[in-house]
């Protein structure tokens, strides 16, 4: 839904902006362009890589290891597995849901919801090639604690 | 050699594949299917990223980003940077070109990373879902409490990586090259436009993107 808002903005700014400059418009397509070329090969690679971790890596897995009755370890795990793989949200929230039923922790729950969209190991090489070595370094690790934070917060509050 | 480094990622995965599809076809076909669903969401969301980041570039002026998300921005460009963040599709990946045209074009540290982290996990789109799978009290609070920890993120980030060290440093006075590689400078990355720019004495106000600043 919100990429199709999307896809409709852009395309009206884009109309908007060829009303209003042609050469500009040109200049803007042709930046586009080349982004998108930049990125498309590294991030298709990251893709099939991730893709094929998570056939490796089945559900059943995952529960074992979140599933622990040590709630600390469980959740440091929790946010280990959720910065390692990257999931969509349609296949994370109804494994969420599986892992609590059948006995999981809310806090390592929370953890490796947070880390699984906040911290990314796959996407390192994209990020990097971005911003540089040390600004991913440091943007990671502390999205890393700060998943642990928030997860110790649900805690103390559910 | 530059060309080969360019195709690590693709060569590694494409050999995976290759080994799997030998030894292991129902792995092999599970991944496939898999990535198939990767790849159509990033061939939906890619593209309109790509064109509003660089309407941006061509678009809109240095000073408006500075003032909106600059340093001095305060607590609005905060806010600003959560919703930028929140209201954008995909997944965190077609966030960082764009982050990083809002970076070169003044943006702060701090609320580049805010919008990259609200980017991931700021979405509310994906709380209705999360609501439907995990109820109403656990999404709610986490929604909460990621708010407030995305800031901090920025500012903790802020404080240990120098505005200097995001782009990779290249010849003195030359840094500030964006190297977003678009190629408006009719050289195809700013590598070239930068070794032009050293060896032919061609006129850095070539590059699009600065100028515009």
């Amino acid at each position: 839904m919100t990429t199709i808002i999307m896809i409709v903005i852009s395309i009206a700014l884009l109309a908007l902006s060829i009303a209003k400059s042609r050469q500009k418009s040109k200049e803007a397509v042709l930046i586009a362009k080349k982004m998108f070329l930049g990125t498309i090969l590294e991030v298709a690679g990251v893709m099939a890589i991730v893709g094929l971790v998570l056939a490796l890596l089945p559900p059943e897995l995952i529960q074992k290891i979140l599933g622990g009755s040590h709630v600390m370890m469980s959740t440091v795990y929790g946010a280990l597995i959720g910065t390692v793989t990257i999931m969509p949200a349609f296949i994370a929230f109804p494994l969420t849901k599986s892992l609590f039923v059948s006995g999981a922790h809310l806090v390592s729950l929370a953890a490796f919801l947070t880390t699984l969209t906040m911290v990314g190991f796959a996407t390192f090489p994209i990020e990097s090639k971005h911003f540089g070595m040390k600004f991913t370094l440091v943007r990671n690790g502390v999205s890393f604690i700060m998943a642990l934070v928030i997860a110790f917060f649900m805690g103390v509050i559910l | 050699m530059k060309q080969l480094k360019k195709f690590k990622i693709i060569i590694l995965a494409v050999l995976l594949y290759a080994v799997f599809f030998i030894l292991k076809r129902d792995i092999f076909f599970h991944a496939v299917n898999i990535t198939g669903g990767f790849l159509k969401e990033m061939i939906q969301v890619l593209p309109p990223v790509m064109i509003l980041s660089a309407l941006i570039t061509v678009w809109v002026p240095s000073s408006t980003i500075q003032r909106g998300l600059g340093k001095q921005s305060g607590f609005m460009g905060r806010i600003l940077s959560v919703f930028i963040g929140s209201v954008s599709a995909g997944p965190i990946y077609a966030a960082f070109p764009a982050a990083l045209v809002l970076f070169k074009k003044g943006a702060s540290i701090s609320n580049m990373v805010i919008i990259l982290s609200s980017w991931a996990v700021i979405k509310v789109p994906m709380l209705m879902v999360e609501i439907k799978f995990l109820g109403l009290q656990f999404s709610l609070v986490r929604f909460l409490l990621t708010i407030p920890a995305v800031i901090l993120i920025g500012l903790i980030t802020e404080k240990l990586v120098h505005r200097s060290e995001i782009h990779e440093s290249g010849e003195e006075g030359l840094t500030n090259l964006p190297n977003l590689n678009c190629g408006g400078c009719g050289y195809s990355s700013c590598d070239d436009f930068k070794q032009a720019i050293l060896n032919e004495g061609v006129d850095i106000n070539g590059c699009v993107v600065l100028k515009k600043g």
